[in-house]
């Protein structure tokens, strides 16, 4: 406790040395290299049931995985998914006693039971990643305000689950209904405040993949999850999945609920810091993105050795088409792995350099989906810092 | 439609309430002790007696260097849009505190060649 303090102390004064306390106090630190700092973050406390993250808040909890975790395979585990909370959430959930509202635009409302819910159709899996909107935003430049991610704020499962609209079905959609919205059981901590509720438009509450999931790899969703039930919108940010479901209502107009109306929304126009009244929409179907895994920035290579870098990457709302290895004014085309999982997972990529002749200064990749969405090479700056699809650099030293 | 969708239907035999697709238990969580800490300087008790009964101090402490008039909109908007019972004569404590915070704060400078 006391060596947590004065780390903290040390990490806000800035003891200015390089790599700092977290040696000297006992305390593993991080560097999620935001420029301009800060930068460093704990990886402790640790929370039950999850290993090493990067501890963002303690309360409510945000937690984000380390890249490391993405060195290998194309599932995350539940124990390294990050964790985001807009407010507390309860720490105990009776399942007997859970139940889903769903009502609103519908023909007779019904409140179900989690038995009611897992045999409302049939059980469906699908593999599908799960990445907030708010993914790297730490490395907005110029920087903005807002959790400060680094690029973990994601992760991939197998969620199992029924159809929404199989429960919606329960109840009964009424003509013209035009969003369903959800709620859970986090709720603000002050009178008056919004409730993290949100919704999604009726064609996409009613296709086939979006879930009422239940299960995560296979395991009940942990509560730092939304045990019992949350929902899973494959392509779409994790900002749509609600957590601890509780709620679920029609609506037969727009949605002008705070976090949708005001916020999770982002420029349709090319903005900078400091414009205002721009027009806005949704933050919503995620574009592709990847990640070298296998070196880090400031990494060394063997000079006049063969190399192969590796990684992983994504489609966002689409399939993943192809990644491209890019330095300044070069591009070599990457093996993509198998497609093992479908169109909404992670895919691992490599890619083997013949010969290293020096430095590579500046590389990255440049993923592309299928529906011809390519990552940018230059940062589409945005107030919120949401929907980060930049192309990420680092650079290998070649001894 | 969706056809490339790695979808496994598990069939749901007609009346096949005998064994049912999942059996929910109850859960609980016993969530860490918040260790997190606010650094020693003028307006620190102000900032623990109107801001941290709702979040971790580190929620302000990580946020990028930003001009006072971005704490104080940022307060503003905790009172307004979140309904934070922040007392009105303490948020000018609250908003000297964070800036002189962050005046304070030199993180490890990191080499980008961007």
């Amino acid at each position: 406790m006391s060596s947590q303090r004065l780390t903290r102390r040390a990490l806000i004064a800035g003891a200015g040395g390089a790599a700092l306390a977290g040696p000297v106090f006992g305390q593993k630190l991080i560097d999620l290299g935001l420029p301009g700092g800060p930068s460093l973050r704990p990886l402790d406390p640790q929370f039950p049931g999850k290993g090493e993250m990067i501890v963002q808040r303690i309360r409510p909890p945000l937690l984000e995985a380390p890249m490391e975790v993405f060195r290998t395979g194309t599932i995350t585990p539940n124990n390294r998914m990050f964790v985001r909370w807009n407010w507390p959430m309860p720490t105990e959930v009776s399942a007997a006693k859970h139940r889903v509202a769903v009502g609103g635009a519908v023909k007779a409302p019904v409140a179900l039971t989690l038995d009611e819910i897992a045999s409302a159709g049939e059980t469906v899996e699908i593999v599908a990643i799960n990445q907030c909107a708010g993914n790297g935003r730490g490395l907005s430049e110029p920087r903005v305000t807002g959790t400060q991610w680094g690029n973990g704020a994601m992760g991939c499962a197998k969620w199992t689950g029924v159809r929404l609209k199989d429960v919606l079905a329960k109840a009964g959609v009424a003509e013209g209904a035009k969003r369903v919205r959800f709620a859970g059981l986090d709720v603000p901590m002050t009178d008056g405040a919004p409730q993290f509720i949100k919704s999604i438009p009726i064609d996409i509450a009613m296709r086939d993949d979006v879930l009422v999931a239940w299960a995560m790899n296979d395991e009940p969703l942990p509560i730092l999850h939304g045990f019992p039930l949350r929902i899973v919108v494959p392509g779409w940010f994790s900002t749509y999945w609600v957590k601890m479901l509780s709620t679920i209502e029609a609506l037969s107009g727009e949605d002008e609920s705070h976090y949708v109306a005001e916020t999770y929304r982002w420029p349709t126009v090319a903005v900078k810091p400091g414009d205002k009244d721009f027009p806005t929409v949704p933050i919503t179907a995620m574009p592709p993105r990847s990640f070298i895994t296998s070196h880090a920035d400031g990494a060394t290579v063997a000079l006049g050795k063969p190399l192969t870098l590796e990684g992983i990457a994504m489609g966002g709302d689409a399939g993943l088409a192809k990644v491209d290895l890019v330095g300044d004014g070069w591009e070599i085309p990457c093996t993509l792995g198998p497609d093992e999982h479908g169109p909404y997972a992670f895919r691992r990529w490599s890619v083997t350099l013949p010969s290293v002749s020096g430095d590579l200064t500046q590389i990255g990749t440049k993923a592309a989906n299928s529906n011809g969405l390519t990552q940018p090479g230059e940062l589409v700056w945005n107030p919120s810092g949401y929907a980060r699809s930049v192309i990420e650099r680092i650079t290998l030293r070649a001894q | 439609m969706r056809g490339v969708l790695a979808l496994l239907a598990l069939l749901c035999l007609a009346g096949c309430d005998a064994s049912p697709v999942v059996q929910f238990k109850d859960a609980s969580i016993t969530l860490p002790d918040d260790s997190d800490d606010l650094p020693e300087g003028p307006g620190r008790q102000a900032v623990i007696e109107n801001c941290t009964a709702c979040h971790s101090p580190s929620t302000m402490l990580q946020q990028p260097g930003v001009p006072r008039a971005k704490w104080e909109a940022t307060v503003a908007k905790m009172i307004t849009l979140y309904k934070a019972p922040v007392d009105p004569e303490a948020v000018p404590a609250i908003v000297d505190y964070m800036v002189a915070v962050q005046a304070r704060q030199s993180d490890v400078p990191r080499e980008t060649a961007r």
